[in-house]
């Protein structure tokens, strides 16, 4: 009891009451409403960039989502990211069926695609299902170009159809992706509050315990990855909607990692503003460093080995700083 | 008759070279396999960082960069893989004793670093990188056999003999043993974890500047080559079980007769999709790799 009593909070500053009142709901509403009227006060190519940010986003938070639920690591989520992407663009070129179609065909695919990728590793430690992706992530560009006749190889397929008719393509293009962003973003934060969440996490860190509640290790591992790649197609759908083509050179091998270093850039945050900054990182350096190539994977092996030691020393830094202010 | 012909003159010979690939798969994946077997970390890096070592090899050799011999430009490149493997086991080694998911991940990052590097020294040019080998070529039962095949064969029965021997002989192959069998309890008896891990991850190094110097000469050498051929490597060792030594060293064989077979009946166009299904495959059937009997799973 007198520990508590100890650390008792100190009377609090105007700073801190402000803070007190950013709740993640708050933050995330008043970030949303700023992101609403964004495009009246840019350029349209930057309303074009921020919807790839958003659409990116989703892709980070896929594989966020991953890592926070199954402890599990993909680089191979292009593998979902062009199968959202092509379910969009092949339905949208060859019978001119737009999203209201094509978003939930990528949204099953996903999930159909993450478990059975999951299938053959469930009963394994977590690499074999890293080297699984790792192997999916390369075969992901032959696939796309050998299927050329309904993916249009090297070309791409150009997407025009509009969600809402009669609305301006520019705005659609940006507002589909932000709305795809904070849907995806408030069903993650409704699935942690869930019993299927709860069962998830207990799953990851207290197998024993969760077999004993009933909860299956092999269930949980295989829908987390079901998620995660239903995520991932819904990511891969958004971006073909804003970035209006779909083509093999968005779905690389470099791609597949770029989408886990913003991952972990964001520090496997799943809330919208953690994400937003993973998609971000990962939509904005490729472009302000287009200049010079070569810097770009330097650049994002440098921010993923900085965050991680940056992850792990700085709970250290703060408790021995803690420690001093307590003694001192 | 034309059976018995295709198979004589197409099937042998397409074995024969597969296993030559294939004792290079191998080399690559028990580098892996040793890392993972003690440190529990996959080594997503070790790709580029041999892609980085045969482009220094060239650089000495060639010119771009100095203009040694080729044994000496190997010997520079070897150390500069054993500094590099010494440096990324450094930086990430608090980190290896936390969590090996976040190592597992910081591997990655060194990965692309090693690419870029690659790609400021060298550019993105495909360049052609031989071994000083003497040219010659016989046939035996219908088999054409190289004297670069002679060579690998060599090579990889010697590196992997010599390093069965050190791993079963030595003391440090029996501290090596001892911590991938049980972590804390080889602590407790004293043994430090650290150096043994520094032992696997520079062995890892060296055996990878091999197999990529090794396979270069039958492609070309270009930013990707090395980090493509250790995909098969991470093939080989899923299909030994990720554990097991000699799995891998049957795994790498295996995995380049299946490639070679695959690449002329089939198609050379699906070669990434074909290992993937491999992978896939193998986990299903031979969960605990293909020496171990099917039995508990190992979560």
């Amino acid at each position: 009891m007198s520990d508590q009593v100890s650390h008792m909070p100190s009377p609090p500053s105007a700073l801190s009451r402000l803070s007190g009142l950013a709740t993640p709901g708050v933050t995330a509403v008043v970030l949303v409403t700023l992101l609403l009227f964004l495009p009246a006060l840019l350029g349209g190519s930057w309303t074009f960039t921020l919807g790839l940010c958003f659409a990116n986003s989703i892709g980070v938070l896929a594989v966020s989502l991953l890592v926070r639920y199954g402890g599990e690591v993909s680089i191979g989520h292009t593998f979902f990211t062009a199968l959202g992407a092509y379910s969009v663009g092949v339905l949208d070129t060859r019978y001119g069926i737009s999203l209201w179609a094509s978003v939930p065909l990528a949204l099953v695919l996903g999930v159909a695609f993450g478990l059975l990728f999951a299938w053959p590793s469930r009963n394994l430690h977590g690499i074999y299902l890293a080297v699984t992706t790792l192997a999916l992530a390369l075969a992901v560009p032959e696939m796309i170009n050998n299927f050329d006749g309904l993916t249009g190889g090297y070309e791409g397929l150009y997407v025009a159809t509009p969600f809402l008719p009669g609305v301006d393509m520019g705005a659609q293009r940006y507002y589909v992706a932000l709305a795809m962003l904070v849907l995806v973003c408030f069903a993650v934060a409704r699935l942690r509050l869930s019993r299927q969440g709860m069962a998830l996490l207990l799953a990851k860190t207290h197998p024993a315990a969760a077999d004993a509640f009933g909860t299956r290790r092999v269930w949980a591992r295989i829908s987390v990855m079901g998620i995660s790649g239903g995520v991932g197609a819904l990511c891969g759908a958004t971006l073909a909607f804003s970035g209006s083509t779909v083509s093999p050179g968005g779905f690389t091998f470099w791609q597949a990692i770029f989408l886990l270093v913003g991952s972990v850039v964001s520090f496997y945050g799943l809330s919208l503003p953690r994400v937003l900054i993973g998609g971000a990182f990962v939509t904005l350096v490729p472009q302000l460093l287009s200049a010079s190539g070569a810097w770009i994977p330097v650049l994002y092996g440098l921010a993923l080995l900085g965050m991680i030691l940056i992850g792990h020393y700085m709970p250290r830094i703060r408790k021995a700083l803690n420690r001093n202010r307590e003694t001192g | 008759m034309t059976v018995w012909d295709s198979l004589l003159y197409d099937l042998f010979p397409l074995i024969w070279s597969g296993m030559i690939t294939g004792c290079l798969y191998a080399l690559g994946a028990l580098g892996l396999v040793m890392i993972f077997k003690c440190s529990k970390v996959v080594n997503f890096s070790h790709g580029n960082v041999a892609g980085l070592t045969a482009f220094l090899v060239y650089g000495l050799s060639s010119g771009v960069l100095m203009s040694l011999s080729w044994g000496a430009a190997v010997l520079v490149a070897m150390l500069a893989a054993v500094a590099i493997a010494f440096l990324i086991y450094s930086i990430i080694s608090p980190v290896v004793f936390e969590s090996d998911l976040t190592s597992t991940i910081a591997t990655l990052g060194f990965g692309l670093i090693a690419q870029g590097v690659t790609l400021l020294m060298f550019g993105a040019d495909i360049v052609a990188l031989d071994l000083p080998i003497p040219r010659f070529a016989f046939s035996v039962l219908g088999l054409f056999v190289t004297g670069y095949d002679l060579t690998v064969l060599a090579v990889a029965i010697v590196t992997i003999g010599a390093l069965f021997i050190v791993i079963d002989y030595t003391k440090l192959g029996i501290a090596f043993r001892a911590i991938s069998e049980n972590p804390f309890a080889a602590e407790v008896c004293g043994l430090n974890l650290r150096s043994v891990h520094y032992f696997a991850w520079i062995t890892a190094a060296i055996l990878g500047v091999i197999g990529a110097l090794l396979i270069v000469p039958t492609t070309f050498l270009s930013v990707t080559t090395v980090a493509t051929f250790m995909l098969q490597a991470f093939a080989a060792a899923v299909i030994g079980g990720f554990a097991s030594l000699p799995g891998a060293l049957v795994g790498g064989v295996l995995i380049g007769i299946l490639m070679n077979l695959f690449t002329f009946y089939v198609s050379p166009e699906y070669s990434s999709t074909f290992l993937l299904g491999v992978i896939l495959v193998a986990l299903n059937i031979f969960p605990n790799g293909i020496l171990q009997k099917v039995g508990g799973s190992r979560v």
